[in-house]
Order: C-alpha cells, then structure tokens, then sequence
C-alpha cells in the first residue's frame, strides 16, 4: 500500500532546502548539547542528592551543580524552538501527521516538562527545607525528563515511516497511539541517554573547573567525580552505538560500514573524536570538551543524514517549489549576529573576574 | 482535513488552545510589562537613593522568573503544540509565510532568556550600571518578540493585501497589526502592574508596602488609560463581519464583548479605589482579586479575538475547518471524503450512510464542534427534521454567518444529514391532538432510540 502522506502546503519554500537544513542541523546541535547537560545533569545530581544523605561531598556537589540547571532548561527550550521550526517547514507533513496520531502523548511532554522545570527550581532553592527529601525531587525531575525524551524520540522515529501512518490512524481513535515501542526506538533512546550522561559528567567537570580558587580539593574530586560519569558513559556508549547501527535498516546500516564513503568517514571521525576525547579528558579538559563538541556537531550531521535515507522513499524536500524572501532572511542573519553578541557580552560582564571580586568586595 | 482530526473528548481543540493561550497570553503579557517593570523600578530605586525599594525589585525578580521562564515559556512553546494538533494545516501555511519572523523572534527569545538569567543573578555580581543595561537589554527583547508575534497573530485576522500578491512584509504589516501591537503594550504595562501588586501586599515593612502598592496601582492604571483609544482603533481595522460578530450578531460574542469591557473596567474601579487611593488597606487577598479580574479580562478578550475570526482561520484564505477557499470548488466536485486522507470510508457507503456521514462531520466540522461536550453538534441539531438539516447544510454559511458552507458533494451532504438526524430522536412532525398528549411516530419519540 502507498503511504498516505499529506499534501505539502501550497506556498512555496521561503529559503532553498539546504539553506533550511544547514539552520536545523546547526540549531539542532546547540539544541543537543543543552539537553545532554540537562538530561544527564538531572540523574547525576539525582545520584548525588541520594549519596549526599551519607556523604558530605556529594551533598555539597548537589547543591552547588544545581544552580547551573534553570538555566540549562531554558535554554534547551529555547535553543529546541528554532530546529523544531525548521524541521515543520521541511517535514510537516510528517511531523504534524505523526504528532497528531500520539496527541496526547505528545501533548504531554508540555505538562512534564513544566513539572520537571518547578522540581529543579524547587531543588535549587528549598535545598535545605527539603533535606533528605531532595533525592526524590530530584528522581521524579529526571523521570519526567527521560519521559520526554523518549516521547521526543518516538515522534522523530514515527515521522520518518510514513507508511505506518494510515495504518495506526486505522488502529486507534486519532492521538491515542503512544508512539513506535521496538527495538530500534529503545536503540536509539539508549544512544541519547548514555550521550547525556556522558556529555553532563564532561560539563560537571567543566564547571568543577570554575570552583578551583574557592575550594580547590572539593572542586578536584568534583572534576574526577565528573569525569568517572563521562567515561563510563562514553565506553558504554561505544556498545549502544553499535546496537543502534546495527538496528539500522540494512541499506543504511551497509551506508555507514563502508559503502558510502561521505557516511562512514563521518562516522569514523566522529568515534575517533569521542575515543579521543576520552583519553584526553584527565590531561586536558579543553582539548576533551573540544573533541566530544566535534563528535556531537558530526553526530547531528549524521542523524540528518539518516534520516534522508529513512525518507528517501517516499519524500523529497527539493521537489518543493521555493521563493526566496531574501530581505528578511538578511534581517534574521543581522540580528542573530547582534543578538549572540548581546549574549555574548552581558555571559562576559556576568564571568569576567572583576564581577565576582566585585561581589566578594 | 490534509491530516488525522484529533477529537479530544468533550474539549474539542478550540478549547484546548483557548486554556493554554489565555493562561500563557496572562503570563507572557506580564513577561513584557513586566520588563519594562524592572529597569524602571531599579533606576527610580538608584535615583532616590532608596533601598528598601531596590530590595523589593530583588524580591520581585525571583517571583518574575519564576512565573515567566518557566510557565511563561513553556506554555508558549505549549501554544505551539496544541496549534500544531488542533490545526495543522494552518499551522504549517504560517509557518511557510511567517518562517523568518518566527526565527527572528527566536533570537529576541534567546536574548530574553540570557538577559533574564543575568539579570536574575547578577544583582550582586554587576554594578548598577551593567545590571540596568541588562534590564534594558530584557525589556527591548521581550517586547520585540511580542511585536512579531502579534503580527503574525493579527495577520490571521486581517490578512490585507497579502491575499492578493503573497510576501512577508504584506503579510506582516498588516491593517490591525500597529493597533493590536498598542493594545497588546498597553495591557503588558497593566499586567505588570497587576502582578506587582501581588508581590507588592506580601511586603512585610508597611512604609515600603504602601509606596510600591500605590507605584504598581500607577501602572495598572497607566495601561488601562490607553485600552479605550487603542481598542476603538483595532475595532476600526477588523473585518465588517468581524465587528458585527461581535456587536449583536452573535449573541454570545457580543456578551463577551462586553464582559471584556466589564472586566477591565472592574480592574480599573478596585485598583484606583483600592490599592491607589487607600494602599494601607490593600492586602494579598485584594491583589488576587484585581489578579483573577484581569485573568478573565483576558480570557474573555482572547476568546472574542478568536471567535471574530470565523468563519475563517486565515481571514479569506482558509475557513476554520482548515478547507482554503481556493479549493472549495475542486472539493465540491471531488467530495471531502475523496479529497481528505485519514479516512475511512473515501466515498459515502450507500449501505453505511451514518458512518460516512460520521466522517465527513469529522474532515469538516470538528475543528470547531464535538459531538457531547463544547459547542456540542449534538445539542445544535437537537429538534431538527431530516429537511431542516438538509436546508441548513445547504445554506450553513447563509443562515450563519460565522460557519464556513458545506462543501462536499450532495451524497456526503446526505450521508452527514443521515448521521446527525440520528444523533437525536426525530422531532414530532404533526401538531399534539391534545395538549399532554403525543403523537407522531412512537419509535422516534423513545429518547436515544435513535441514536447511532
């Protein structure tokens, strides 16, 4: 049976696709990385919160990492509107199709999410009033994340097999299915949530490093504690990506084990930045931060790039008729400049050194 | 009709929507007001040397972030959610118009973020300078994010000369877009007002509780001050039908209308005689009152916005069943069923007449009806013969003015007539003999005997 697929909308492109991939793809890895420091951050200082009942360090750990999590939530929102918006002018098709089916579940990532967020402020700033109690806020956060996340990637599995679609509509009442539950989405969750973690003990790291003239020995175990999460997850990782590829249908999977070369270097540069990262992380933090960036900028290329494969099928994007609207694409161009250089500047006047003396002083 | 219809139950997704917008619109209204709040509230603490005052905009600022970053934002995003599964096919045209103003108030959004967080934690860290540049930097982009949004917003209301040669710059500077964006600031400074207030009565000291109880009842006041103005120039630029919707041909509406009016204006009375006149008498359970006034001001406002628009989503482009005007006659010709992809039957069932007529209600009309719960289809055909619902679907759009026609071929016409004369027992078609005495046909007279 054909796949039933709706009609694209009748205006045409405002931006060539590849104009439009190249901002989902980039959008997306910025979007990546805050959400790996979130997702991961929240079951490391769930972890901690719980061996912070017996251990001093890890309660101390808890409730210094914390404050870094409000704003990593806002801006893994925030940073996810912009590849979500991209990804409906290409796809929407698929995307609304595939949401409307699972409506409720993914109507409810919005509800969890909002849960989730009061649960990490209510940790940062009732520490204390909580005591042992903390653990739990902390769990029920990352629950609720991990839900997410999973909702998030059973939708972005499902819009890529359009030819399920009539057959779910068939099955349930509209926005009752609660999205794809098979190997491959497990695989492909299980690739999220070891990166996660990986790349959060990497960042618990990275912000031990800014605790080092107030406390030096508590801000070193911290960095080792960090850097334990990041290498455990990482090697475990190796075993979920190669459980992921090889759940792969077959001609993608064959694409990155050799017979496409653009795939598979790509993914060979990408694990070697990982393995990299890894025997570099206890040397040089900079150099390790530097390389598992490179892994994930290539990891979004790659996820692109498969699900083009996915959807060869049954949709091409360039098929679309496009017109350009030039005038205010420049418009957005200037001001995304000027508004990271806005952010840039007041993340300089809140970091640079004088701003702290200038607290303790 | 492109997609699946999602039909949740007893809600319908007009509801949905209109729960997540009004509480996001009352949340994201202050985000703005309450931007321009901060900085200005800090610099009038600096210029008089006062710092119990600046320890209430500290005070202040956690409550501000703590309703909007987290509510504020996530219920914006939760707008775009449900509009993507109530809506999608006018979701995506938006987004196909509107793509680059939406990412350029990505970036605002970024910005207000970023700016928000310094701000929130940078009272001790920057000098009073850098920390009010940053509430500047706060305030320009949460109110350009509402500048863009609401010309999207009004586009969907007053579209212009868009219909005629599509662009962006049409599209945005729309005839109600300079008067809604007034609007929308006008009530983004009240609301400001309105929530400081609430933290205004929860000041311990009495001194400080009443100089800033009486400062944030200026703001309330100061905002509605120009709702009058701006709201007789936004009326002005809507669609006639759209004004007359809403002044006496939709009884509903109108009584919105004019509780939208109602509110505001009880808004106005209790905070001028409330917290501006007597501030020592104001207390939080006076502020929740002034808050839920507001709520509902809001709330009935939006809901009469949106009922304006009908019976279109995108004024003259696409009805509010997502059908675009342009394909109204390939539609009549082809039949909805044949022309929509997620259904079951794709040509009306002779042997099946109510299950197509099922379907063709649900391709057509459940954007806006359900069958038992809001604007229940049920209840609105409650005592119609098979003849009147086969006149009212062949004038629907004539008789009210707010739907859109039925477009479809006349055997769906016939199969939907099928399926909703059997949602109620058939009325009595002779005169009772008697008073208390019935007549007609028994069978039909038996409630829910003939139901589907």
């Amino acid at each position: 049976m054909n796949p039933v697929i709706p009609a694209p909308v009748p205006i045409p492109l405002p931006a060539p696709p590849w104009l439009i991939q190249l901002l989902q793809v980039f959008t997306f890895i910025l979007h990546l990385v805050f959400m790996n420091l979130l997702v991961g951050g929240t079951i490391i200082l769930a972890v901690s919160s719980y061996r912070g009942r017996s251990d001093a360090r890890h309660r101390d750990l808890a409730r210094r990492a914390v404050r870094a999590l409000p704003p990593v939530v806002a801006f893994t929102i925030t940073l996810g509107v912009a590849p979500l918006l991209f990804l409906q002018l290409l796809y929407g098709q698929l995307f609304y199709t595939s949401s409307v089916l699972m409506a409720w579940s993914w109507l409810a990532v919005i509800l969890l999410l909002m849960l989730a967020y009061y649960g990490i402020y209510w940790f940062n700033l009732q520490q204390e009033e909580l005591g042992p109690r903390s653990f739990w806020v902390m769990l029920v956060a990352a629950l609720l994340l991990l839900h997410v996340m999973k909702t998030f990637t059973q939708n972005m599995t499902f819009l890529e097999r359009p030819q399920e679609f009539y057959l779910r509509f068939l099955a349930a009442p509209v926005g009752n299915y609660l999205g794809p539950h098979d190997p491959f989405v497990f695989a492909r969750l299980s690739h999220f949530f070891f990166a996660a973690l990986s790349i959060a003990g990497l960042g618990l790291a990275v912000l031990a490093y800014t605790w080092r003239a107030e406390s030096p020995d508590f801000a070193a175990w911290a960095r080792r504690y960090g850097l334990k999460w990041f290498q455990a997850a990482t090697g475990i990782q190796v075993l979920s990506g190669l459980w992921f590829l090889f759940s792969q249908p077959e001609p993608i999977r064959l694409a990155f084990l050799g017979r496409d070369r653009l795939s598979t270097g790509l993914l060979v540069v990408a694990v070697a930045l990982a393995v990299l990262a890894l025997l570099a992380a206890r040397k040089s933090l900079a150099a390790a931060t530097v390389a598992i960036a490179g892994t994930i900028a290539l990891m979004a290329v790659i996820r692109h790039l498969v699900r083009l494969e996915h959807l060869r099928p049954y949709f091409d994007a360039h098929a679309l008729p496009i017109q350009g609207q030039w005038t205010v694409f420049g418009i957005f161009a200037v001001l995304l400049v000027a508004g990271l250089a806005t952010v840039g500047w007041m993340l300089y006047q809140f970091f640079r050194p004088a701003a702290s003396s200038a607290a303790t002083g | 009709m492109n997609y699946p219809v999602w039909e949740p139950a007893m809600l319908g997704g007009g509801i949905v929507i209109g729960i997540i917008a009004i509480l996001h619109i009352f949340v994201s209204h202050f985000a703005v007001g309450g931007g321009l709040f901060l900085p200005l509230t800090e610099r009038k603490a600096y210029r008089e040397n006062n710092p119990a005052l600046l320890e209430y905009v500290k005070s202040h600022t956690k409550f501000f972030v703590l309703v909007t970053l987290v509510f504020g934002a996530v219920s914006g995003v939760g707008i775009w959610w449900t509009i993507s599964l109530v809506n999608p096919e006018a979701t995506a045209t938006l987004i196909h118009v509107f793509v680059w103003g939406w990412a350029i108030e990505w970036v605002f959004f970024i910005t207000e973020i970023a700016a928000a967080f310094v701000y929130y934690y940078g009272w001790e860290r920057l000098d009073r300078k850098t920390h009010l540049t940053v509430g500047w930097i706060y305030a320009v982009s949460a109110w350009m994010s509402l500048f863009i949004i609401n010309g999207i917003l009004a586009f969907m209301l007053t579209p212009g000369s868009w219909l005629e040669s599509p662009s962006f710059g049409r599209a945005f500077f729309n005839p109600s877009m300079l008067p809604s964006c007034l609007l929308r600031t006008a009530v983004a400074v009240a609301l400001a007002g309105v929530y400081a207030l609430l933290t205004a009565a929860a000041v311990r000291d009495v001194g400080l509780r009443v100089e800033v109880t009486q400062y944030a009842a200026k703001w309330v006041l100061a905002g509605t001050l120009v709702l009058p103005l701006a709201g007789l120039w936004y009326i002005s630029t809507l669609p006639p039908l759209a004004r007359e919707i809403s002044m006496g041909a939709a009884p509903a509406v109108t009584i919105f209308a004019g509780l939208s009016i109602f509110f505001s204006a009880l808004v106005v009375i209790f905070t001028y005689f409330g917290p501006y006149q007597h501030p020592r008498f104001f207390n939080l359970t006076f502020a929740f009152v002034i808050a839920v006034l507001a709520l509902s001001s809001t709330g009935v406002t939006e809901w009469v916005r949106e009922a304006v628009r009908k019976p279109y989503i995108i004024y003259n482009y696409m009805y509010a069943n997502t059908l675009r005007l342009e394909d109204v006659t390939r539609v009549r010709q082809q039949g909805i069923l044949r022309s929509a992809r997620f259904v079951r039957h794709h040509e009306v069932d002779p042997q099946d007449m109510a299950g197509s007529g099922k379907e063709v209600f649900q391709v057509q009309c459940a954007s806006c009806h359900t069958v038992d719960g809001y604007n229940s289809i049920r209840f609105a055909v409650k005592g119609w013969s098979r003849d009147m619902i086969e006149y009212q679907l062949i004038h629907l759009n004539e008789l009210k003015g707010f739907m859109p026609p039925f477009v479809g071929t006349e055997a769906e016409r016939h199969a939907l007539g099928a399926w909703l004369a059997g949602l109620n027992p058939q009325p009595l078609i002779h005169e009772p003999a008697s008073p208390g005495v019935q007549a007609g046909n028994p069978e039909s007279s038996v409630p829910g005997a003939a139901k589907p």
